[in-house]
Parts: structure tokens; C-alpha cells; sequence
């Protein structure tokens, strides 16, 4: 039985039947506005808040006080009680991308992954981890060094990319063979707003449900409905794919 | 390459400015834009500061005009001077991103 990490979001557990593999690494994937961020945020919330484990965040897109925000309009109320005793590590674009010294933050980070007792990680996105390596198979090389990394310091991750589902002809980006599992975030419009849904394509070392299913964003975050009927109703215009 | 050679290719016009400014990739066209050096001399100095390992080519990008660039960027994090038995010059060369997930890697 291998070891899982849960989300603690209502419904995405169930359908990873049980939750995510523990020391693992998911892609999450989805057009700009999909909730990939947020779930992050959640993921890393829900960890200290549910379960004890404390996170780290990376963020190239937002600042602290961005991710505060989110965090707070979204009702996660004791973010920033978690960030200040430290069970949520951010670090933010400012510090990231100071003086363009990447380097820098990675060094500081490594060795507080190393020294720390953090169990869940977020890397939004992975694709500006990417241009800090001059060629594809670089690039490839070392995010497999830096899964492994991350895998045994005892983290089990997520890392956003900006990626439609369902056009493999377009571009299927190596990352979805690198990393052990693949979350795909979908959203259709609709004459009243958005539809949203969630497929777990990929989940090494573990049976899921494969379907997709829809979701929801409001105040608590990402809520995804189990009951697949919901979405078997649909018709097929509104097919996400 | 000797430590008084290294030193003089250091002190020369507009090495220090160079190294400076090539925190990221830089052409010669752009250094002597920005920094209001001859391109003759910005040439001579590129070529000076590569010979010492203080620069180095970083790569040959694309123009707009589809002409090949060669962009340079400085290869140290610092240099240190040292009188104290002889005369020796340590150049810390500059981290990257892949040494230090190597090192991280290999000690796990």
C-alpha cells in the first residue's frame, strides 16, 4: 500500500482514491483563470491547516501580499497566522527573481528543504523554472534532479503549467512523462459564467478515476463533484474536450 | 595565464564596467551602447576578459535581421587579491542553477 498525501479538497480525494502518492510529483495543468493556483494554495492550507504539514510555496507570478489576498478572499483565514509561525514557507516572485539571481533562491531553498520539516510543496509555475536552462534536454535533466530532490526530502508536490488538455498534436510538453502524476483543470464558457472541471489523467503507482469531473470555485476553495452524473447531464456542446 | 596579466586585463578601460553589466547575456553592440565604450575597444576588451576566463561566450542568438549575435556574460561571482606569501589571484567563478542541483543531487 503505498503512502498518499491528501488534499483536503472536498471530492478530489475520492476520486484519487485516497489522495495523492506521497513524495511524488503532479503536474497540474490548465489554461490562465482554470483555479491552478488556487488549489495550490489550498493544497498548501489544507496541509498545516488539516493535517499538520507545513508547505513551502513557490511563486514566479504573485507576491506575498498577492498570495495573501487570494488566499484570504477565498476564506482560507489563518494563512497569514500559518506564514508568520512559519508553517507556510513562501517564497515570492520578489525573492525568486531578485537581482535575476535564481540561484541564489535555489541555494537558500535546497538548504531549507534540507534543514526543514516541510512535507508539501507548490511551484507555481514550472514553466519559468524552465528558462533558467538553456536547452530542452538540459532543462529535462535537471527537473528530473530537482523532482528527486524534492521526493527525498520527503515532499510531495504540485507544479502548475500553463497547458491545454486533449490537443496532444499541439504540444504535449515532456513534463507530463517527468513527473508521476497529471491534473488537468478545464473551463468552458457558458451563457451565465464558466463551467469547470478537473481530470486526473496520471497517477503513478496508483489506481484513480480517470473521468472528468466537475468543479466549483467559491469561498473554501475548489470543490469537485464526485457524483459523476452531474456531468454525464451535460450535453455534449459543453463537452470540455 | 599569470596572476599580473590576469590583473592588468582587470584594470584595463572599461573591463569592470563590462564584467558589471554582463550580469546577464550581453553583444558587444549592446555594451558599447550602453556604456558609451568604442566597439573597437568593447572587441579588444571582450576578447581580453574571455582569454581570462573573466567573460564568457554565453551564446550566438538570432537578430532581428537574422544574423547570428554572440552574447557574453561574466563567469565570476568575485576576485580575490592575495599578497600574503606571493602574489595570487582567486576567482570565485559564478554558481549556476545546475551546479547547485548537482551538488543538492549528489548528496542525496
Amino acid at each position: 500500500m503505498v503512502e498518499l498525501t491528501k488534499t483536503g479538497i472536498d471530492g478530489l480525494d475520492e476520486i484519487l482514491n485516497g489522495g495523492i502518492v506521497s513524495h511524488s510529483t503532479t503536474l497540474l495543468s490548465g489554461p490562465p483563470g482554470a483555479g491552478k493556483s488556487i488549489l495550490g494554495l489550498q493544497y498548501i492550507y489544507n496541509g498545516i491547516e488539516q493535517f499538520d504539514e507545513p508547505g513551502v510555496y513557490l511563486s514566479f507570478e504573485e507576491d506575498t501580499t498577492d498570495l495573501r489576498e487570494a488566499a484570504e478572499s477565498l476564506g482560507f483565514d489563518n494563512w497569514q497566522h500559518h506564514v508568520d509561525a512559519g508553517d507556510i514557507k513562501i517564497y515570492d516572485k520578489q525573492v525568486l527573481l531578485r537581482e535575476h539571481d535564481f540561484n541564489a533562491s535555489l541555494e537558500i531553498l535546497l538548504e531549507e528543504l534540507d534543514n526543514n520539516d516541510y512535507r508539501r510543496l507548490v511551484l507555481d509555475s514550472l514553466s519559468m523554472f524552465g528558462l533558467f536552462f538553456d536547452e530542452e534536454r538540459e532543462r529535462r535533466t535537471y527537473l528530473l534532479k530537482f523532482l528527486d530532490i524534492l521526493g527525498e526530502n520527503g515532499l510531495t508536490s504540485l507544479m502548475t503549467t500553463e497547458q491545454e488538455a486533449g490537443y496532444p498534436e499541439k504540444d504535449i510538453n515532456m513534463e507530463n512523462f517527468l513527473t508521476d502524476g497529471n491534473i488537468y483543470l478545464l473551463q468552458t464558457p457558458t451563457e451565465s459564467g464558466v463551467n469547470r472541471y478537473i481530470w486526473v489523467a496520471k497517477m503513478r503507482k496508483k489506481n484513480v478515476q480517470t473521468d472528468i469531473f466537475p468543479m466549483e470555485i467559491d469561498t473554501g476553495g475548489i470543490t469537485v463533484y464526485e457524483n459523476a452524473s452531474a456531468f454525464s447531464m451535460l450535453n455534449e456542446d459543453d463537452s470540455p474536450l | 595565464m599569470s596572476s599580473v596579466e590576469l590583473l592588468q586585463a582587470l584594470g584595463s578601460k572599461y573591463s569592470a564596467e563590462i564584467l558589471d553589466a554582463t550580469d546577464e547575456p550581453r553583444s558587444a553592440q549592446e555594451l558599447s551602447e550602453e556604456l558609451d565604450i568604442p566597439i573597437a575597444t568593447c572587441y579588444r576588451r571582450i576578447d581580453e576578459l574571455t582569454d581570462h576566463d573573466l567573460l564568457k561566450l554565453h551564446d550566438n542568438v538570432l537578430s532581428d535581421e537574422r544574423r547570428r549575435i554572440k552574447v557574453y556574460r561574466r563567469n565570476v561571482d568575485g576576485i580575490r587579491v592575495s599578497f600574503e606569501s606571493a602574489l595570487s589571484v582567486d576567482i570565485e567563478e559564478r554558481s549556476e542553477v545546475t551546479n547547485t542541483l548537482d551538488e543538492a543531487w549528489r548528496s542525496l
